[in-house]
C-alpha cells in the first residue's frame, strides 16, 4: 500500500510548518511544572555614552544614560533611568554677522568682571534694583562672524521612574515620573498610559497623557520681552507648563511587519522665550543699530502624526518612520527616518546604516533681524531653531553580541542643518552668511547586559 | 517520578535502553556496543519523557494541564513550552476544520472503550458537547482561560512530542544512529550503518504478531489504531476516536493507520486526522501525499 | 425579485468586509519573527533617548513616537 507519488497536500504542508514551529522551541530544562506567571526576570541594564560636537567652535557635550529595567514576573515592570549631560561651547545668540565687529555683554556667563572692571547696576522700569546682575562679561565678535555666546556651559542631571503592569486580561497600565535639574532650569513631569489588546493581540490601542512643570531661572535674570539689549533684566524665575496627550494604534500587518500610528497633541503655556537669545536691529543700510531681547507668545500648541514600521526582510530589519507636525506658531515639519539592520556572521554581529531627513517652516514671528525703520513687533525671535531649514542625518552603527544578553554597539552619525534664508541684499549685510549651516557629529557607545 | 532504566544488548552494535513512561513501554535503540554510553543516553531520553509526562499529563494533579483544568475560567499565564504546544493544538484545530480538538476529552465520560456493549444516550452526549470546542476557550498567548467545565488534554500530541524532544536531546550528545520508540510512536536521527531500521506494525486482530515490516531511515513514524479500545454493538464497531461534532465515535475508520513523516509529531497528527476521516482515511492520506500504511 | 437580489448582494458585501477586518493580523504560532528583539518597536531605547534629546534641542519639532525629549532647558 505504500505510495510512490507524494506531493504534500495543503493540510499536510500546514501541519509540517506547525510541527516545525513546535519543535524548534529550545529544549526545556529538566525541572518540571512551572507556570511562567511567577517568573522574575533578571535586571536588564542599558548604558550609553555620547560625545556630541558641532563644528566651528559651537556646542560640544558629553552625555551618559543608564536605564535599568526589572520584570518582577507577569509583566510587572519597573524602569529607572538616569542621565547626565555636560555642555560647553558657543551657542548662536540670534544676532546676525555684520561687516563691523560687534560687542556684546553675556548674561549667561558666571560672575566674571566686566572688561573695564566696574560692576554695573541696573534699575528696572519700575525702579527696582536688579540683585542678580553683579557684573557682565563683554566680548567682541569679529567682522562677518556669527555671534556666539561662548561662555555657555551647563550640566544637567535627570532621572525618571516608571511602572507598568497588565490589568485584567488584555490591558496594560503604566505610570511614570521625570525630574531634571540644570543650573537655570528645573523640570518635573508625570505621565500615565493605558492600552488594550484586541484581535488576538494583533491590534493595540493606547491612550496616554503627560503633564510637565518647568521653572526657568536665567543666569543674570529674566529679560523684559522685546526690550533693548542694553536695558534689560529683572530677577526672579518664570514658569512653564506642558500638557500632552497621545492616541496610539499598533497593528500587526503580517508575520514580518508591525506598524504604529500615533496622534499627538501638546499645549505649552507660560515662559516659552529663550532668555539668552537676542535679535539684531538693522537699519536700511544694513548696519546694526542695536539689539532686542527676543520675545515669544506665552502659549503654543503642537500636533503631530507619526507612522512607524518594522519590517523583517529575511534576517534583516527595516525600521522606517514618517512624522508630520504642525504648530500654532506657524512652523510645520516633516521627518523621514530609516534604519536598516543587517546581520553579519550569523547573529553575533550586525551593522545598521541610518538616514534621516527633516524639514521645517519658520515660525510666524521668526526673522533674521528686525528693521530699525519699522515698529518692533510684539513677538520676535531670530533663534535659528525657529527658522525654515532642512536637515540631514547620515549614521552608521555596528553592534556585537558577546553572549545571549550581552551586547555592545558603536554609533557614529553626522548631522547638517541648512537654513532656507541666510542672506540679505542690504548693502551692509550683502555677501555675508547670516545663518550659517550647523554641522555636528556624534559618537556613541552602548552596552546592554543582564545583571 | 523517576523509574527504572534497563539496558540490554540487542545485537553486536546495538544497545537498547528500556523504561516505562506515559503508561507505555518505551525504548531507545542506540547503535553502539558500549552499554555504559547507552545507559547514559537512555537516561537522557527517559528523563525527558518523565519530565513531559509530569508537566502535561492530565492524570497528574500538579501538571499544568490539571492546573488549567482546575482554573475555573480564571486566566492563566503559560510558560513558553506549554504555549507552543497550545499554539500547535490551535493550528491543528484550524487545519482540520475543527475535527482535531484538545478539548474533546470530556466526551470520554460518556464512552468507556472496554469492549463492553454500552452506548450512551443522546441526552448525555449532548450535555457533554456543551463543554467541548476549542473555539470556546480564550487563547491570547501567553494567557489562556478555559471556561468552567471544559478540559484540556494533550494526550493526542504529548507522546509524539516527547519522542521528538527525547530524540533531539539524545542526538545532541552522539553521532551514532538512535531510534526513540515510545509505545509505537517513534523517531530516528538516521539509519545505522548496516541499513535502515526495521519496524513491525501489529495487525490489530492477531495478538502482537507483526505483520507489516517497514523500513525506517529518518524522521518520525506514528500509528493510530483501535487495537484494544472499541465498543461493539449489534455488529457495529465503535472505535475510540470521537467526532467532536456528533460526540459519537467515527464510523468506518481503519483499524490502524501508520504514517511516516518528517517528525513524530507530524506523523502522529496525520495518522489521527486520517482516523477522523473514517471511510475516507486512505483517500485523505493519498490527497495529502503522506507515506502511510492502513490496516482494515 | 430585484429587491431581493440587491439585499443579498449588500449582505454579502458586509460579510466580506467583516471577514477582511478579522483577517488583519497573524496567528499566535506565527509570531516567531515579531518575537525577535530587533523587531521591537523601540529596539534601541538608548539611541532613541539620545536622538530625541539632540533633535529636541536643535529643531522646532519633538515627540511623535512618544513624549520625546522634553524636560530640558535647551529649547
Amino acid at each position: 500500500m505504500q505510495l510512490t507519488k507524494r506531493v504534500p497536500g495543503e493540510l499536510r504542508l500546514g501541519l509540517m510548518a506547525a510541527a516545525c514551529a513546535l519543535l524548534v522551541q529550545p529544549a526545556q530544562s529538566q525541572e518540571a511544572v512551572t507556570l511562567a506567571s511567577d517568573d522574575e526576570k533578571p535586571l536588564q541594564v542599558d548604558a550609553g555614552v555620547l560625545y556630541y560636537k558641532e563644528s566651528a567652535g559651537r556646542i560640544q557635550s558629553y552625555d551618559a544614560i543608564v536605564t535599568l529595567r526589572k520584570d518582577f514576573g507577569d509583566e510587572h515592570i519597573l524602569g529607572l533611568n538616569g542621565a547626565y549631560d555636560s555642555l560647553s561651547g558657543g551657542s548662536p545668540t540670534g544676532a546676525v554677522p555684520t561687516k563691523a565687529a560687534q560687542t556684546f555683554a553675556t548674561p549667561s556667563g558666571t560672575s566674571l568682571k566686566a572688561t573695564n572692571g566696574a560692576p554695573v547696576t541696573y534699575t528696572t522700569s519700575s525702579g527696582r534694583k536688579v540683585a542678580q546682575l553683579e557684573t557682565v562679561t563683554v566680548y567682541t565678535v569679529s567682522t562677518g562672524a556669527l555671534p556666539l555666546d561662548t561662555g555657555f556651559h551647563d550640566q544637567r542631571v535627570a532621572g525618571d521612574l516608571s511602572w507598568s503592569q497588565p490589568f485584567e486580561q488584555n490591558n496594560h497600565v503604566a505610570l511614570g515620573g521625570h525630574l531634571s535639574h540644570e543650573q537655570d532650569f528645573q523640570s518635573i513631569s508625570g505621565n500615565a498610559s493605558f492600552s488594550r489588546d484586541f484581535n488576538a493581540k494583533n491590534t493595540t490601542l493606547g491612550l496616554s497623557g503627560n503633564a510637565e512643570f518647568d521653572k526657568v531661572s536665567p543666569v543674570g535674570g529674566v529679560p523684559v520681552f522685546g526690550s533693548d539689549y542694553t536695558q534689560l533684566l529683572k530677577g526672579g524665575d518664570r514658569n512653564k507648563q506642558v500638557t500632552g496627550g497621545q492616541l496610539g494604534l499598533t497593528q500587526v500587518l503580517a508575520r514580518n511587519w508591525i506598524t504604529q500610528l500615533n496622534l499627538s497633541y501638546d499645549s505649552s503655556s507660560g515662559y516659552l522665550t529663550d532668555p539668552y537669545k537676542i535679535v539684531s536691529v538693522i537699519n536700511t543700510l544694513g548696519v546694526a543699530t542695536g539689539y532686542r531681547y527676543e520675545s515669544r507668545p506665552e502659549s503654543r500648541s503642537r500636533r503631530s502624526i507619526y507612522l512607524g514600521n518594522k519590517v523583517a526582510l529575511g534576517r534583516t530589519v527595516l525600521d522606517i518612520s514618517l512624522r508630520h507636525g504642525t504648530d500654532d506658531w506657524g512652523s510645520s515639519n516633516d521627518t523621514v527616518d530609516a534604519r536598516y539592520r543587517i546581520p553579519l556572521l550569523g547573529d553575533d554581529l550586525y551593522i545598521e546604516p541610518h538616514l534621516r531627513y527633516y524639514q521645517q517652516t519658520a515660525a510666524d514671528f521668526y526673522s533674521l533681524f528686525v528693521s530699525s525703520a519699522a515698529a518692533i513687533p510684539t513677538y520676535l525671535s531670530a533663534d535659528p531653531r525657529l527658522a525654515a531649514f532642512s536637515a540631514k542625518t547620515v549614521g552608521f552603527k555596528v553592534g556585537m553580541k558577546l553572549d545571549q544578553d550581552n551586547e555592545v554597539s558603536v554609533r557614529i552619525e553626522a548631522y547638517k542643518q541648512d537654513a532656507k534664508v541666510h542672506s540679505s541684499t542690504l548693502a551692509g549685510l550683502s555677501g555675508l552668511d547670516l545663518n550659517p549651516s550647523l554641522q555636528s557629529f556624534i559618537c556613541q557607545l552602548n552596552w546592554r547586559f543582564n545583571y | 517520578m523517576a523509574g527504572d532504566l534497563a539496558v540490554s544488548m540487542r545485537a553486536a552494535q546495538l544497545c537498547a535502553a528500556t523504561f516505562t513512561a506515559m503508561s507505555c513501554p518505551c525504548e531507545v535503540l542506540i547503535e553502539t556496543a558500549d552499554a555504559q554510553a547507552a545507559r547514559r543516553l537512555g537516561a537522557v531520553a527517559a528523563a525527558e519523557a518523565w519530565r513531559i509526562e509530569a508537566k502535561f499529563s492530565r492524570y497528574r494533579p500538579d501538571s499544568i494541564i490539571s492546573r488549567i483544568n482546575a482554573s475555573g475560567g480564571q486566566p492563566m499565564l503559560l510558560d513558553d513550552e506549554s504555549a507552543s504546544l497550545l499554539d500547535f493544538a490551535a493550528r491543528c484545530h484550524e487545519l482540520s476544520g475543527g475535527a482535531f480538538d484538545v478539548t474533546s476529552g470530556v466526551l470520554r465520560k460518556a464512552w468507556r472503550f472496554d469492549g463492553s456493549g454500552k452506548v450512551p444516550d443522546q441526552v448525555t452526549v449532548d450535555a457533554l458537547l456543551q463543554r467541548v470546542g476549542f473555539g470556546r476557550l480564550s487563547w491570547n498567548p501567553p494567557h489562556i482561560s478555559l471556561p468552567q467545565g471544559m478540559e484540556l488534554d494533550f494526550g493526542g500530541i504529548g507522546k509524539e512530542y516527547a519522542v521528538d524532544r527525547a530524540l533531539a536531546l539524545v542526538a545532541m550528545q552522539c553521532d551514532v544512529a538512535v531510534l526513540v520508540n515510545f509505545g509505537g510512536d517513534m523517531a530516528t536521527n538516521h539509519a545505522p550503518a548496516t541499513g535502515p531500521w526495521s519496524v513491525g506494525v501489529e495487525r490489530p486482530d492477531t495478538d502482537r504478531e507483526a505483520r507489516l515490516l517497514l523500513d525506517f531511515a529518518a524522521g518520525g513514524m506514528a500509528t493510530s489504531g483501535d487495537t484494544h479500545r472499541y465498543i461493539e454493538v449489534d455488529g457495529v464497531r465503535y472505535g475510540h476516536i470521537l467526532d467532536v461534532k456528533t460526540g459519537f465515535p467515527v464510523v468506518g475508520a481503519p483499524r490502524s493507520v501508520t504514517v511516516a513523516a518528517g517528525s513524530c509529531v507530524e506523523a502522529g497528527l496525520m495518522a489521527t486526522l486520517a482516523m477522523l476521516q473514517g471511510v475516507r482515511a486512505e483517500n485523505f492520506l493519498v490527497e495529502q501525499g503522506a507515506q502511510h500504511w492502513c490496516l482494515r | 425579485m430585484n429587491c431581493r437580489l440587491i439585499r443579498i448582494a449588500v449582505c454579502g458585501l458586509a460579510l466580506a468586509s467583516l471577514a477582511g477586518c478579522a483577517s488583519v493580523g497573524i496567528k499566535p504560532w506565527e509570531r516567531d519573527i515579531l518575537a525577535r528583539p530587533e523587531m521591537a518597536l523601540d529596539a534601541n531605547p538608548i539611541d532613541t533617548a539620545f536622538d530625541e534629546h539632540i533633535y529636541f534641542s536643535k529643531e522646532a519639532a519633538s515627540g511623535g513616537r512618544g513624549f520625546g525629549g522634553g524636560g530640558c532647558g535647551c529649547n
